[in-house]
This record gives structure tokens, sequence and C-alpha cells, in this order.
């Protein structure tokens, strides 16, 4: 069955291949090109190189610095919510229990969602005026005060990262479960013979276990959550004043709104240049090459 | 551990899924009650837990004063070129990983993980000038080659997981019962892997019904509009219908549910398949 030297699995992996290098590896590679031109859609003769000048631009936007922070926040309170929530319900889900298939398709419900109605749904709960979470706080008497979720600078970005956390749960528990599911049962069973408390079978077991797993979902969901701009789009749009911006969505929107092409590749390519310190650092600290195993 | 833990533990356990079961309905709970209350019900500070009126007006308005009709034929069709293609792909590309042995093969592999890292809002901008230059912006087939794109990597290798469960003796056996290669893939491996394939389409037709951002990006005429494109501009103003805008976002979610409910086994066991083993 298999065979060297054929042509055919070249012939059967050349559509998805040339796709992706037409599509995702030329566009990435002309990103270069472009971080360094003036290029706005909105004076098509007027495109050229420019140097830095898309750098110098970006970098003394007196909001940039704001943004970088917010960028760091949104990633580490988002990812550090999903994980340990999604971690919590994963322990919860791991013995059988009756109807827990049909708990399952529930709870991992939010996953399939897009982010349109997941936006929407959460403005419209947390609505200054007309949102049942502000009533019942104000009913319940936790708040004195309307809390003006999305209007609120100071508030604004964490109403984006709560509702971000509850859309990411689903995809940290799903994969946690199936890691937690492969743990053989023996183990725990040696365990109890030895008188091995329930904190230190889930240390000892369950979590060096399941280790690899855990460093690879948080490396794909930091570096999805970090590129992320659509619940922001839907719910703040950036604002108020940018309060609620983050790197990614900063592009879009200067993509989108502005057109200034240039300068939305320039941050693009600081992006790339922080995804990939990024990526290395974390590979190092967790010495990540061991975990892959194809 | 002490007996008093114990007892503690289902209880807890009991509390923690209870929990997350409302976290996870009292969202969508209000989402669906709102889009059949009347309007004055909605715009009133006596909030109203349970409608009082209930009314089908939303969604009324929804198909008649809206584009909804053109936005939702659009998402269908994007939605399905996007999974028939990339399945195609998918069961080709998994099919020559799981079965063959070939030089690039571990290239093909990293390539394809590594793709996975790449953000989309990074390839947003170049790929709107590439396809201004060749006539693909606004265009729902524009559309459908992004979002191939965007999720061929995943499927292909979750395509191969799946080949890679099926033994490889059963082709084997056909090959000497006279089949051709192309017929035992057909005839013997495609009818035992249609859970699998099912769930890839799934995952890609997902994929493309909830994408926003590329569907903004690239998309200004309203014929062309997907439902959450078609419905954002709306969310933008000021004045936000929300009796409206429920309605359209319960129409949104109806198929991604549906779809999700059928195959929630398959995409669970495909994704943590797909994505650690690699």
């Amino acid at each position: 069955m298999k065979r060297l030297n054929s042509k055919e699995p070249y012939l059967m992996l050349a559509p998805s291949f040339l796709l992706l290098m037409i599509f995702l590896l030329y566009p990435l590679l002309s990103s270069f090109l472009y971080a360094f031109q003036s290029y706005k859609l909105t004076a098509p003769n007027d495109i050229g190189f420019n140097g830095l000048d898309n750098f110098k631009a970006v970098f003394s936007d007196a909001n940039f610095g704001m943004i970088l922070r917010n960028s760091f926040i949104w990633v580490v309170v988002t990812v550090g919510g999903q994980f340990v929530l999604g971690f919590i319900l994963a322990l919860a889900l791991r013995k059988p229990f009756p109807g827990r298939n049909l708990y399952q398709a529930i709870v991992f419900l939010p996953w399939a969602v897009s982010s349109f109605v997941v936006g929407l749904t959460f403005r419209w709960l947390l609505n200054a005026e007309y949102g049942p979470v502000n009533d019942l706080l104000l009913k319940w008497g936790i708040i004195d005060d309307k809390i003006y979720f999305l209007s609120d600078p100071q508030l604004a970005l964490f109403t984006v990262i709560l509702t971000m956390t509850w859309y990411g749960i689903p995809f940290f528990a799903i994969m946690l479960l199936a890691a937690m599911q492969s743990i053989p049962e023996d183990l725990y069973e040696a365990a109890d013979i030895d008188g091995a408390g329930i904190w230190s079978k889930f240390w000892h077991i369950t979590f060096s276990y399941i280790k690899q797993t855990i460093i690879l979902t948080l490396l794909l969901r930091t570096i999805w959550v970090f590129a992320s701009a659509d619940l922001i789009y839907i719910m703040t749009a950036g604002g108020p004043a940018n309060s609620s911006n983050i790197l990614s969505s900063y592009m879009f929107m200067k993509a989108y709104a502005t057109l200034d092409y240039g300068q939305a590749s320039a941050i693009g390519l600081f992006f790339m240049a922080l995804l990939i310190l990024f990526c290395y650092l974390f590979m190092k600290v967790t010495k990540f090459e061991k975990a892959g195993n194809f | 551990m002490t007996r008093n833990q114990r007892a503690a533990l289902p209880i807890l356990r009991i509390v923690i899924l209870v929990f997350y079961l409302l976290m996870v309905l009292l969202p969508f709970y209000w989402l669906f009650i709102t889009s059949v209350k009347p309007r004055m019900d909605i715009l009133t500070t006596d909030i109203q837990y349970w409608p009082k009126h209930f009314t089908l007006d939303n969604y009324r308005v929804l198909w008649s004063a809206s584009n909804f009709d053109v936005f939702l034929k659009n998402s269908v069709l994007v939605s399905i070129g996007t999974g028939l293609f990339t399945t195609c792909f998918a069961i080709l590309g998994g099919y020559a990983l799981a079965r063959y042995k070939f030089k690039a093969k571990t290239a093909a592999v990293y390539g394809l993980l590594l793709t996975q890292m790449i953000p989309g809002v990074l390839v947003m901008i170049p790929t709107a000038i590439l396809f201004s230059k060749v006539g693909l912006m606004n265009s729902l087939s524009g559309l459908i080659i992004i979002y191939i794109v965007g999720n061929i990597p995943f499927c292909l290798i979750l395509m191969r997981s799946f080949f890679d469960r099926i033994p490889v003796d059963l082709e084997e056996a056909a090959l000497i019962d006279g089949c051709s290669k192309l017929g035992a893939l057909f005839r013997i491996v495609l009818p035992i892997m249609l859970p699998g394939i099912v769930a890839t389409f799934v995952f890609a037709f997902i994929g493309a019904w909830n994408e926003l951002l590329c569907a903004i990006m690239f998309i200004s005429s309203d014929e062309f509009k997907t439902i959450p494109v078609g419905l954002s501009m709306f969310v933008q103003s000021y004045d936000i219908n929300w009796g409206v805008m429920t309605a359209g976002a319960v129409m949104a979610l109806i198929p991604s549910l549906v779809m999700f409910a059928i195959v929630q086994r398959f995409v669970v066991e495909g994704l943590t398949d797909g994505a650690v083993k690699g």
C-alpha cells in the first residue's frame, strides 16, 4: 500500500497546497512589502514606497501604548479565565453521569455560535437601560447605581473579556476532557490503595498526565485570542475612545475604516514579530519540542 | 480524604454542573424571549423575565423590511460551497498523508500545523489587495476561497486521523479482489468514514457560517452580504432595533445549533484528535 517515489500523494495534496500558497503564503509575504509603502485606497494614484513612515506614524499614535497594554490584559485575563473555567468543567465531566451526552451538547454550544450572535447577546444582556443584568444586580441590592458596562472606558475592555471568556470555555473543556479520558483508570485505583488524597491525585496524576495537552492548548489559544478582533468589533468597535481596542482590532479598524493598508500592514508586521517572539519564549519555557509526536 | 470531603464532592460537582448549564442557557434564553416580545415590552425599565405578550412581529419585520432573505441565501451558498470543497480537498490530502510514504510528508504536516498559527487578521489586508487585482473582491466565490483556505489545514489533519483509524487490510483485500485503488477508496473506505466526512463538512460549514471580519472586509454590496455582515451593519448604529436584531440572531443561530447537535460527538472527538495528535 505504502509506496515511495509515487506522484500520487503529491497530486492528491496539490489542490490544498496550491490554495494555501496563493491565498495564504503569498499574501503573508507580500504584506512585508505593503508595510513599507504608502498604500491608501483613498489615494490610489499615490501608491509607492515610503520607507519607515508607516511605522513612525503607528508608533507615534498617542493611543498605541494603551492599545499594547490592552492587548496584554486581553490575552492574559481571557486565556487565564478560559483555561481555569474550562478545566473545572472538564473535571466535572470526567466521570459519567446520566444524561452526560445531552449535557455536553448543551454546555459546548457556544463553540458553534458566531461571534456576531454572542456579541449581540451580551451587549443586550449588559445594556444599561433595559438589560437584565443591571436590573437584577440593582434589585438584589448588590449595586446602588447602574453599571455602564460598555460605555464606561474603565470597564469596556473587561466587559468584552468577560464575553470572550464565556465564548472560549468549551474549547478548553473539550480539549482537556479528551486528554483526561485517556488517563488509565488504574492509576487512580493504585493511588487510592496508597491512600493518596484528592489534591495529590489531581496534581500527580490528572495534571501531570495531561500537561502536554495543556501546553499545546494554551499556545494555540493564546495566538487565537491575541488575533481575534470580531467580538470587540461587534460589542464596542474599540471604543469608547480606543479604550477597548487591542492590536488586532485596531489593525482591522485601520484597514476597514481608514482604508490605509500601508499603516495597517505595518501594525501587522509588528504583530507578527510579537507573535514569533512569544512562540519562541513559550516553547523555550515549556520545552515544547518534546511534545510533538507525529 | 475525610468522610466529610467524600460526601461534599458529589454535591460540589452537581453545583458546578448546574452553574455551567445556567451560564450557557440563560444568555440564549434572553436572546430568544426578546425576539418574541413587542417593542414596547423590550424598551421598558419594567423588565419582563417571562414575555407578557407573545408576538412574531420581529420575525415578520426581519423578513419584509431587511434583505434578510438575500443574506440567508448568501450564507447558505457560501457555507455549503466551503463545506463541499474543503471536505473533498481534505479527503484527498488526508488520504495521501495517511496511506502513502513520500519525501515531503513531514514537511507537509509541519506546514499545515504552522498555518494554524497564522492569524487571519494578518492575511486579510494583503488578500484584499490580491483579490481586487484578480477581481475576486465583493464576490461570493472570493469569500468561499478565503474560507476554504482558512479551514483546509485543520480539516485535512482531521481527515488524516480518520483514515489512520481504518485498517489498511480492508483496502488491500479489496485490491486483491480486483478493485482498483480508487475503487477501493470510494467503495470500501469512504462509506466506513461517513461520520468523519460529515464531521469535517460540518466543521467547515460552521466556520463559514459564523465568520464575520473577512466577510465585512471583502463584501461591500448588499446583494453579496452574508447574515453576520448584513446584520452587523445595523448593530453599529446607536438606535438598535433589539427585537428585530435578536430575531435575526436567533435565525443565524438555528443552523449552527442543528448541525452541532447532529455531529457533536464527532466534532468533539475530531477536534481533540486533529489538534493533539497532529
